[in-house]
């Protein structure tokens, strides 16, 4: 490394503090900066060190525990943060700044490419992952991929799939919709009974993603060294006006999921399916206990009858931060916690989604919660819908500012009812323009 | 200060000599801190505005990343994002409402608890400040609960009454925010305006009321006047605190559709600095928001300041 990367980012650190406190927060003392530039040298043999592992991921203290009792000089310990509203990538980025990253973080694979633009996190091929890279299933291990460089260990996805509450279904007379036209048709039944089939909560950007990258969107490429950006392209046109469809005739609800209202409507019934991925099946058994046996899951709805085109919505890495003085043990706690068969088993009975590893698990190992999908072997839907992810789709650098830039134009959208092509519009112009304002080249695609 | 009395000066210089040892003795503290948390911080903020990240290396990925001069460009970004500037707009007119709102209940609280005939002064006086010592996060979720529809007794009872109630709706939510502002800052407003009513001296009620005035008299032309600094004061700290909004929104905002990253400046701000990881130019809509608040602060107190003065003259 060179002169300037020493004393680069010592700058930083103190203007990003001050620039947070000139906004009207006190940062606690920014932290030390040691990094005398050199690669860091890693443990000594039998020297006891700690790594610090930022996650948010519920019972991801488990397999941690697991790995210290059998690693006693490699100790993990997992400082919890909070994933509302992106505010674990606030942190990790302002940790970024102040030169006090953690060793290793929780970071979903939309948002890898923004730790690599601000040089974040290690290349780990320089310690040697490719060596474990038959051990993960493909797409996800691409995700990480920039240049030559891998830079995150794949821990799992999130395939979708449509939950839905049998017997309100049944009782109602409403078949499981396989198309998105029976989907509409379903939610006007539904209405019809006075309960909603689901909500479209403008600040999801996550899962509009998912539902353009099914119809064959693709909002970011690379041509050269150039960024572009389709977010305005015909499948996402498509998406939005069948959703903006289903809002303007008020056949679906428009309140943020996963939130206490929501909640509230998914353990009475209110609301009878929902559109998810592969880890919520934990979401639902932890917030509606009561509607245990009566949920089942189904392929989420296709635009061409049994078209198998399906999306993924989540679904995360473990990476290692730049800064790590033990960039090897964090390699080899992430491999290990993302492919050793006890830790793949801890991790899915809390429910972490469908693994990034291809082996050390069975399918049937992720039907955790049959009981309460009334004995359906569900995983297999989505172990399915993993099949028919397609892989060509990437993350842009700026997915944060790209899912705010959704949730503020859907939210004035669905409040002065102009168009959802109107949102598209707009956050296709804006992100051009933030990419450019990151000191990238951007151009529409 | 050389020479030209130069006895008289050798004695002051010594008194003053002390005197300023003294001064800067006790003067030392507050301004290394005032440097080092103020001043310090508004300068390398406005440093900050006036530079922008650069990256090379294909995409942007791996490269160098430095910073480089940006002139105004950050603030002609800031101005032109309709996001930021619609912030403006709300908080400004929040505080035009509740502001006037608060302060008016301040003074009548602050005016019942100082009148002759109260009871129980003390315990209403505490039950009244109470909720400022609730942090404002912790009011906003509190609040929050009684929002949002389907937990919110508040709602199912109005509900129940045939009164379909949105406190989360786009039209609504801001004046729902101004609710929970109202009921955590009158108290302490109040207590501003009581510490002054204690500063009026006795003899002025009594010979208003020798005079015939009736208690109605005595508080409008006797106390609030007398008052009237410490309505300024609490005023202008009001004002400030609207425009850096920012707890209350950020916390209603994961509950509701209606409230947007730029719904105060503060929020935008903190948006584009720890979501979009743009520092530069969260610093110079930060420096914007100081700037707004001085100008309003000092104008308010300007035009408070003449009618005040032509108060005297009449």
């Amino acid at each position: 490394m060179s002169m300037s990367d020493i004393t680069g980012p010592r700058r930083r650190a103190v203007l990003g503090g001050a620039a947070a406190a000139a906004a009207g927060f006190a940062l606690a003392g920014c932290g030390g900066d040691d990094d005398g530039g050199d690669e860091p040298k890693g443990r000594k043999k039998g020297e006891k060190i700690t790594l610090t592992f930022w996650s948010w991921v519920p019972g991801i203290d488990k397999p941690v525990n697991l790995w210290n009792s059998k690693n006693p000089e490699v100790r993990v310990k997992v400082e919890k943060v909070s994933a509302v509203e992106g505010a674990q990538y606030a942190k990790m980025h302002a940790a970024i700044k102040a030169g006090n990253p953690p060793d290793l973080g929780q970071i979903e694979y939309p948002v890898v490419p923004s730790f690599l633009i601000d040089n974040g996190l290690l290349d780990l091929t320089k310690y040697g992952i490719d060596q474990h890279k038959d051990m993960f299933v493909g797409w996800q291990w691409q995700q990480s991929v920039f240049g030559k460089g891998v830079y995150a260990v794949p821990q799992a996805s999130g395939p979708m799939g449509l939950f839905l509450r049998q017997d309100l279904f049944e009782k109602w007379g409403v078949e499981p919709p396989a198309t998105w036209d029976e989907y509409e048709a379903a939610a006007k039944a539904i209405r019809k009974k006075g309960a909603w089939i689901e909500t479209f909560s403008a600040t999801n950007g996550n899962r509009f993603a998912g539902l353009a990258w099914q119809a064959g969107a693709r909002w970011f490429g690379a041509e050269g060294d150039t960024w572009t950006v389709s977010i305005d392209d015909e499948p996402t046109r498509k998406v939005a006006d069948y959703w903006d469809a289903l809002v303007k005739q008020k056949l679906i609800k428009t309140i943020p999921d996963r939130q206490n209202a929501w909640y509230k409507d998914v353990q009475t019934g209110a609301m009878a399916s929902w559109l998810g991925a592969s880890w919520g099946d934990a979401l639902l058994v932890g917030n509606a206990p009561k509607t245990a046996g009566k949920w089942r899951v189904v392929p989420m709805p296709q635009w061409k009858r049994g078209e198998g085109a399906y999306a993924n919505w989540g679904g995360s890495t473990t990476a290692v931060f730049a800064k790590t003085k033990y960039p090897k043990d964090a390699l080899d706690f992430a491999i290990w916690l993302n492919t050793d068969p006890e830790s793949i088993k801890l991790l899915i009975e809390n429910g972490y989604g469908t693994p990034g590893a291809k082996r050390g698990y069975a399918t049937s190992d992720l039907d955790v919660h049959k009981d309460f999908f009334g004995g359906q072997a569900y995983s297999k839907v989505f172990d399915d819908a993993s099949k028919g992810v397609d892989t060509s789709w990437k993350w842009g650098p700026a997915t944060d500012t790209l899912y705010q830039r959704l949730g503020d134009a859907f939210t004035a959208a669905i409040g002065d009812g102009s168009s959802f092509r109107s949102v598209l519009k707009k956050v296709q112009r804006d992100t051009i323009s933030d990419l450019k304002e990151k000191g990238l080249k951007a151009e529409a695609g | 200060m050389t020479g030209r009395a130069p006895g008289r000066m050798r004695r002051m210089t010594r008194a003053e000599a002390r005197g300023a040892r003294a001064a800067a003795g006790f003067l030392l503290p507050f301004l290394g801190l005032f440097l080092l948390c103020f001043i310090a911080p508004i300068g390398f903020a406005l440093y900050e505005s006036l530079l922008k990240v650069e990256r090379t290396g294909p995409l942007g990925l791996g490269g160098e990343t430095k910073d480089v001069w940006a002139g105004l460009s950050n603030y002609a970004h800031a101005l032109q994002d309709e996001h930021f500037t619609a912030g403006f707009g709300r908080v400004l007119l929040f505080g035009a409402v509740q502001i006037p709102v608060m302060i008016a209940f301040a003074t009548a609280l602050a005016l019942l608890l100082e009148a002759a005939s109260a009871r129980w002064v003390g315990f209403f006086r505490t039950a009244f400040f109470l909720p400022y010592g609730v942090p404002g996060v912790i009011a906003s979720i509190l609040w929050g609960f009684l929002y949002v529809p389907g937990i919110s007794p508040l709602v199912e009872m109005a509900h129940s009454a045939g009164w379909d109630v949105d406190f989360l709706g786009r039209s609504t939510v801001l004046w729902s925010i101004a609710n929970i502002v109202t009921w955590q800052f009158t108290g302490y407003n109040m207590l501003v305006l009581i510490a002054q009513l204690k500063a009026v001296p006795g003899e002025l009620y009594e010979a208003a009321k020798i005079d015939g005035a009736s208690v109605w008299q005595i508080a409008v032309h006797i106390k609030l006047p007398l008052i009237r600094p410490a309505l300024v004061l609490t005023t202008v700290f009001s004002l400030i605190g609207t425009l850096q909004l920012f707890a209350e929104p950020k916390v209603l905002k994961p509950l509701t559709n209606s409230i947007d990253s730029g719904y105060t400046p503060n929020l935008a701000a903190y948006n584009e600095a720890f979501t979009s990881n743009n520092q530069h130019i969260a610093a110079a809509e930060a420096v914007l928001l100081a700037l707004v608040a001085c100008v309003l602060s000092f104008g308010f107190l300007r035009l408070v300041g003449q009618r005040g003065k032509g108060g005297e003259d009449r």
